[in-house]
């Protein structure tokens, strides 16, 4: 009798014990290593750190989160193979998108395929988002082509009409994102890779409006780049007094300016696409002073947001992470955090972690009834675009990255303008 | 003004030749005397760049006050790795390829513990001189790159007068040439293959010193490199240290009108098309010897 009894707890606390470690699986493969290296470890604590909060409070429906997590070099076809690992051998229930264009370009087909919505965090070329997926939705506020008119509206809101720079060069990296940002600013068709057909064409571009004219462009190679002092001595001869640089890599960021510093260019203002990292400052010091970049988070923006069900602010995502990490955030790690959250409340909207559903939940987002992130509020276009999301332009200044762009969103710090030396 | 241009271009091929000299003569020379291609050279620069950023960052040292140490760190690196790895299949027939396979291995292994250690984030080391120029009218010399050039020359030339006349350099010399000749005159080949190698490591280990404040880094950027060393080796003569250092500044220069004149995105393109070139037109390069037939 005593045995029967024995058993039988046993079996029912077997039952309970496996029904408490039921678990919905995420994969997710980032550039850990390579040349996203950097933006690809911050997304790493950004999902980590979500994921830890949300089991540390119960899990979703009771369900607790496990994460897996790949490192694909920054290589397109190793982020695709380990995508089709995670959803055909260890069966994933939902997945966290990676960083970059080039890498999320290729991903999107294969999660499209196997029906699974992709939630990107940073693969902001429109061209991933005419494909037709139906799937796919952007974390951050507009696709990189449109990049541009956050700087225009800061030129003709911020800089007096005299004083406004007339020239401008715009030095690229040869890379998917960068070529976007590009293209927005230079007025190009985008074309579609797979039919060669055109996109959109932004002519005459962000630029032309801006009565800017362009007197430097180049472009460097995706790896590989070490002639840095030629390519910004080659920008200080062209005289132009914008200068706009655009790349998908911070580190790149940094060469350039310690090259520009180096040959004392002299720009009224220099634009970036990358630069937000506490390593760009690291590397650059005060020949960051003034630089401004677009960005999708700051740490003073008051938005609050959802987790585990209950309001969890901007403020309290900074206090968490730099808690349990000992330094603070950056834009690279609060953007995947909005992933999670948007996962976490699509998983809770549709009930459990059915992708069709989940996918559905999100599509259905309004701008009364959106997706509640760190990074604000989220409903989306019949393409995976976000709706009504200017990007923040921000600006380095006495070590400090502040919020100079647009003004009515919430408090910013004045413009400084023109940039006066490195 | 256009001669302006062309001096800069000039300086500035000039500038960068003198930092890639150094980084490739560590490698001609361990390929000379051992035949080892060490395709985990690169990485070991990195070593080098880690230890002076870590002195600047932490103590406020100078890289060049650290690139002595550097160099002795990486060069004893360079005896543990040759007892360990390298010395128990010397004569082996395939030896070379096999170092191929093993260097590439050990690549990733540094790559590896550099990332575990010192995570993935871009590192640089920024001494004034770092983003700093002299200017002469129009023409501006960088003086980190300038610096490091000196440096990177003087090394060479200490290391050029050690083979040419010292004993155990004209020991290291003859093994370069022939080595079994060598070891049939007395000359201990095991000693002078340990030695050398421990040299060439440490020479990594000086050049990334020189590296930490000319080129940020972090712990995959030895892919970068290893292409463009290999071509510098391979157009000097494989084994040459001569002629890795004429190559490192040929190559430089060229890359500089070539960026100038036709876009960034060919400059890089000069080291892979002169290794092509090399390979089919010119393989033992300016100076290695001529391959032999079999």
């Amino acid at each position: 009798m005593k045995l029967g009894k024995l058993l039988a707890s046993s079996a029912a606390a077997a039952l309970i014990a496996s029904a408490a470690v039921a678990e919905i699986k995420i994969g997710t493969s980032l550039p850990l290593t390579g040349a996203f290296s950097i933006a690809g470890a911050k997304h790493e604590q950004g999902y980590q750190l979500c994921v830890d909060m949300i089991n540390e409070r119960g899990g979703i429906n009771g369900e607790q989160l496990e994460l897996i997590m790949s490192d694909n070099r920054s290589d397109p076809a190793t982020a695709i193979a380990q995508y089709e690992r995670f959803i055909n051998v260890d069966g994933v229930n939902a997945v966290f998108g990676t960083f970059s264009s080039r890498l999320t370009f290729p991903v999107a087909n294969i999660l499209a395929k196997n029906g699974l919505v992709h939630p990107v965090p940073a693969g902001g070329a429109l061209r991933i988002y005419t494909q037709g997926h139906k799937n796919i939705f952007y974390f951050q506020p507009n696709a990189a082509e449109y990049v541009g008119s956050s700087l225009q509206g800061l030129i003709s809101d911020l800089v007096d009409e005299a004083d406004r720079p007339k020239t401008a060069a715009v030095v690229s990296a040869d890379d998917f994102f960068a070529n976007a940002v590009e293209t927005g600013f230079l007025g190009l068709k985008v074309m579609d890779p797979a039919t060669g057909g055109e996109v959109t064409d932004l002519a005459p571009g962000y630029l032309a409006d801006a009565g800017i004219e362009v007197v430097y462009t180049e472009k460097w190679p995706e790896e590989g780049f070490n002639d840095w002092l030629n390519l910004a001595n080659s920008i200080k001869r062209s005289g132009a007094e914008l200068i706009i640089a655009l790349s998908a890599s911070a580190e790149e960021a940094v060469q350039l300016t310690r090259a520009l510093k180096t040959v004392r260019a002299e720009p009224k203002m220099v634009y970036y696409s990358q630069g937000t990292q506490v390593e760009f400052y690291e590397g650059t010091q005060e020949a960051s002073e003034a630089i401004l970049m677009h960005t999708s988070w700051h740490p003073d923006a008051p938005y609050v947001g959802e987790l585990a069900g209950e309001p969890f602010s901007n403020a309290d995502f900074v206090a968490e992470f730099t808690e349990r990490n000992g330094f603070a955030p950056d834009e690279d790690a609060a953007i995947p955090f909005a992933v999670c959250q948007g996962i976490e409340q699509a998983i809770r909207g549709a009930g459990e972690a059915d992708n069709d559903k989940m996918g559905a939940w999100l599509a259905a987002r309004t701008s009364s009834d959106p997706v509640r992130t760190i990074l604000g509020a989220f409903n989306w276009d019949s393409v995976g675009l976000p709706i009504d999301k200017p990007f923040m332009v921000a600006q380095w200044n006495g070590g400090e990255l502040q919020f100079v762009y647009p003004t009515n969103e919430f408090k910013t710090s004045p413009l400084n303008y023109p940039k006066k030396g490195w | 003004m256009i001669m302006a241009d062309m001096v800069q271009i000039l300086v500035l091929g000039l500038a960068l030749g003198g930092v890639y000299a150094l980084m490739g003569s560590g490698l001609s020379l361990v390929f000379g005397v051992m035949r080892i291609v060490n395709l985990a050279h690169p990485s070991l620069v990195m070593v080098g760049a880690y230890i002076a950023y870590w002195a600047f960052r932490l103590g406020g040292v100078d890289p060049m006050i650290t690139l002595p140490v550097a160099l002795v760190i990486l060069a004893a690196t360079g005896v543990l790795l040759y007892k360990l790895v390298f010395e128990r299949e010397a004569r082996s027939a395939k030896y070379s390829e096999m170092t191929v396979l093993l260097t590439f291995a050990l690549a990733m292994v540094v790559e590896g513990a550099l990332g575990t250690a010192f995570t993935n984030t871009q590192r640089v080391t920024s001494p004034d001189y770092a983003t700093d120029a002299f200017f002469i009218g129009s023409v501006f010399i960088p003086k980190g790159q300038l610096y490091s050039g000196i440096v990177s020359l003087t090394i060479i030339s200490a290391l050029a007068l050690f083979l040419k006349y010292s004993a155990f350099g004209n020991a290291i010399r003859a093994t370069t040439q022939n080595r079994d000749a060598a070891e049939l005159l007395g000359v201990n080949v095991n000693l002078v293959g340990l030695v050398s190698f421990a040299i060439g490591i440490g020479l990594a280990g000086a050049a990334g010193a020189l590296v930490s404040f000319v080129f940020s880094f972090f712990p995959a950027k030895h892919w970068e490199w290893i292409a463009i060393l290999m071509s510098l080796v391979v157009l000097g003569g494989m084994g040459s240290i001569l002629g890795t250092v004429l190559a490192a500044f040929i190559l430089s220069v060229i890359a500089a009108y070539v960026g100038f004149f036709f876009g960034a995105t060919w400059s890089t393109l000069t080291f892979f098309v002169a290794l092509f070139v090399v390979l089919l037109v010119r393989p033992q390069g300016l100076f290695g010897e001529k391959p032999e037939l079999a």
